[in-house]
């Protein structure tokens, strides 16, 4: 792997933003925006023909002019200025380029084709890495840069979840969804065109090189070499979970083969095989990606599949036994001893067996946390979803549930927690046990059983690692 | 140039790579096809066998179960007559004579995708292969893991696991799959193969039919 050639893009010393810009209506003006209000601790140098003072620094008309060294050029240039620019970028030895204009191969005009082509050719004489064209950027919390045009994604959470996006746009929808659900980002990464950065080289170097990224999430339209991408991930198993969305899932083949084989091969049919042999866990939506990014960031995995369900209103429970099959897991069977506990601490006017209904607890945060306790310390159970729904008779839920994650060691099982309140009630205890201990919060009971079936499905990827 | 093998070339081929076939063997007349048919024992499946006929079924070049010498010569020469009638100009080889397969349809195949390359698919055969389009595919070469995973994604195997209904050795299937991995892949001269059906059974594993386009 030649992921160490990213080193110096995703963690650069100095910035050159080549294009930056005074005027709203430029993309160099939001790229210097991102990195100063990102906070960016490293040296930017602004590059504008005028000269001018661009955000309040000195800028230089061309890269050539700047003494020091650059690891990273941003280019917002128009696209016919690239290859020049690139030029300048190999022979002032810079290590990474982001590329952030647009108008090279994506576009319908033929001539995009050939400037791409041509700025690979310039990009492999300097062996200079290019992120995109054609990309959003970068961030990088971690490392505290955000070289993107959207200052606001400067908002992400740290974290340990390395989102590597085909798509701007779906990168942009992660980071705002993401924001909302408390998940915390080790890096967020639009690759755009791939000119000479891909997929598996970013998860190379993710793997190797990243300490901070603990899971990493890809979200795949196509690639021209997607093989270079499933021998990485292959060579990769065991080491860091893999997860993915494929968008594009026709099923139909565009073969015109009489064969049967090569009629029923649809490229989607055969990027389904090719994840499961690549150890790489597909997900169905958006939604679920970023759901089990968070809980393979948070959770422990569970050392089987048998769940227990304890929720502080029958229905929820009801709704999440039902998801449980049909995410590969089991209700788990307590021990007598565990239903011991339960029983006393419950009157047997509810169900008492899995799932817990500890409704009758109503009233008492105590017995709730005891239940949860006896719950999890079942010999049984390998994991548990645990829900409550807030009504202003356990309007203390939420904080004892805090406290008592406060006081906790970390819990070893996995619990995804849904929690529901009005708007602005229990946030801050919601944050105080999220993500903390083991524990992950998510919206639905469904989708806390689709993540938790999903961390146990990485738990067998991983165990299989050699495989 | 590509170049189609069908029928019994088809699985000579494979019997020659080292993969499980149905005994069948090309009769040219009637009477070579009752002794073959009585070495072999019965039940028997006649088959067409002419460079004209690729799809035998739709052509309705099957005669089968055969459990006699006398149902053989019938089917002989129905089989010959319609073909004839049909096609004058076209040339009849013969007729294959094979042991009649039994047990759980697969089919198996490889193809060369344009951005992955050659690809290995398995998928429950017989009716099912359109209707339901039961598959699961793997970029080849596969590894043992890869297989196992194959079969358990169809939805077929349910019926292969029902120790009710069959008695099928999973692992029989997971070498075959790995076989047929290894011959396309020492023989990239390959374009596609569809080995359909191949039968599965308490007895073992065995291609009754295949389709092999090389270049």
């Amino acid at each position: 792997m030649m992921s160490e050639r990213l080193e110096k893009l995703f963690c650069p010393d100095s910035v050159a933003v080549v294009g930056a810009s005074n005027g709203f209506d430029k993309l160099g003006y939001h790229v210097m925006k991102s990195l100063i209000q990102g906070k960016y601790g490293g040296e930017i140098f602004p590059v504008n023909p005028k000269g001018e003072i661009v955000w309040g620094l000195h800028s230089y008309p061309s890269l050539r002019d700047i003494r020091g060294t650059i690891d990273l050029a941003v280019i917002v240039v128009p696209a016919s200025l690239v290859p020049q620019v690139l030029h300048e970028c190999g022979q002032k030895m810079v290590k990474g380029v982001v590329l952030i204009t647009a108008g090279f191969r994506e576009i319908e005009d033929q001539k995009g084709g050939v400037l791409e082509t041509e700025i690979r050719n310039i990009a492999d004489q300097y062996a200079l890495p290019i992120l995109g064209p054609n990309t959003f950027g970068f961030v990088n919390p971690t490392f505290e840069i955000n070289a993107s045009f959207t200052s606001e994604l400067s908002l992400l959470e740290k974290g340990g979840v390395a989102l590597v996006s085909q798509s701007g746009g779906i990168a942009h929808l992660c980071g705002f969804l993401a924001t909302e659900q408390r998940i915390g980002f080790s890096k967020l990464i639009g690759l755009g065109n791939r000119c000479n950065v891909d997929f598996a080289e970013v998860l190379g170097y993710l793997v190797e090189r990243d300490k901070a990224t603990k899971v990493i999430a890809l979200y795949l339209e196509g690639l021209d070499r997607p093989r270079e991408m499933v021998e990485a991930a292959k060579s990769l198993r065991g080491t860091k979970p893999i997860i993915a969305y494929k968008a594009g899932k026709g099923e139909k083949s565009d073969s015109a083969s009489r064969f049967h084989t090569g009629s029923l091969a649809g490229n989607y049919r055969i990027w389904r095989g090719a994840f499961r042999q690549a150890g790489i866990l597909e997900v169905s939506s958006i939604e679920e990606l970023l759901d089990t990014a968070k809980v393979l960031d948070s959770c422990p995995p569970p050392g089987g599949p048998r769940i227990a369900v304890l929720s502080s209103q029958a229905g929820p429970g009801m709704v999440a036994s039902d998801a449980i099959e049909k995410s590969g897991l089991k209700l788990s069977h307590f021990t007598a001893r565990t239903q011991d506990r339960i029983n006393s601490l419950l009157p047997p006017i509810a169900m008492r067996t899995n799932p817990v209904d500890m409704g009758p607890a109503w009233y008492s945060p105590q017995d709730i946390l005891d239940l949860f306790e006896a719950v999890l310390e079942d010999e049984g159970t390998d994991g548990i979803i645990f829900m409550a729904m807030y009504a202003s008779a356990n309007e203390n839920l939420a904080n004892e549930i805090a406290q008592y994650v406060k006081r906790v060691d970390f819990l070893g099982k996995p619990v995804v927690a849904c929690l529901s309140a009005p708007r602005e009630i229990w946030n801050d205890a919601i944050t105080g046990i999220d993500k903390r201990k083991g524990f992950a919060v998510l919206p639905t009971p469904e989708r806390s059983v689709v993540a938790m079936g999903n961390l146990w499905r990485v738990k067998l990827i991983m165990d299989n690692g050699e495989g | 140039m590509d170049r189609l093998l069908l029928g019994i070339d088809a699985l000579a081929f494979l019997e020659e790579e080292g993969l499980p076939v149905l005994e069948s063997s090309l009769a040219k007349h009637v009477d070579a096809a009752v002794s073959i048919a009585s070495r072999m024992r019965f039940p028997v499946a006649l088959k067409i066998s002419s460079p004209n006929v690729v799809h035998k079924t739709e052509f309705g070049g099957i005669r089968l179960p055969l459990h006699s010498e006398s149902e053989v010569r019938e089917a002989f020469h129905e089989l010959a007559d319609t073909f004839l009638s049909s096609n004058p100009q076209a040339n009849l080889e013969g007729v294959i004579v094979q042991k009649l397969g039994k047990g759980f349809e697969l089919i198996v195949g490889t193809m060369k995708d344009e951005q992955f390359g050659p690809v290995l698919m398995v998928g429950s055969g017989g009716i099912f292969v359109e209707a339901i389009n039961d598959t699961s595919f793997r970029l080849i070469p596969i590894e043992g893991t890869d297989a196992r995973e194959m079969i358990e994604e169809l939805r077929g195997c349910k019926v292969l696991k029902n120790q009710r209904t069959m008695t099928v050795d999973l692992a029989t299937i997971e070498s075959f799959l790995l076989q047929t991995s290894t011959l396309a892949e020492s023989h990239p001269e390959i374009h596609e193969m569809d080995l359909n059906p191949v039968f599965v059974s308490a007895d073992g594993i065995a291609v009754c039919d295949a389709r092999i386009r090389m270049g």
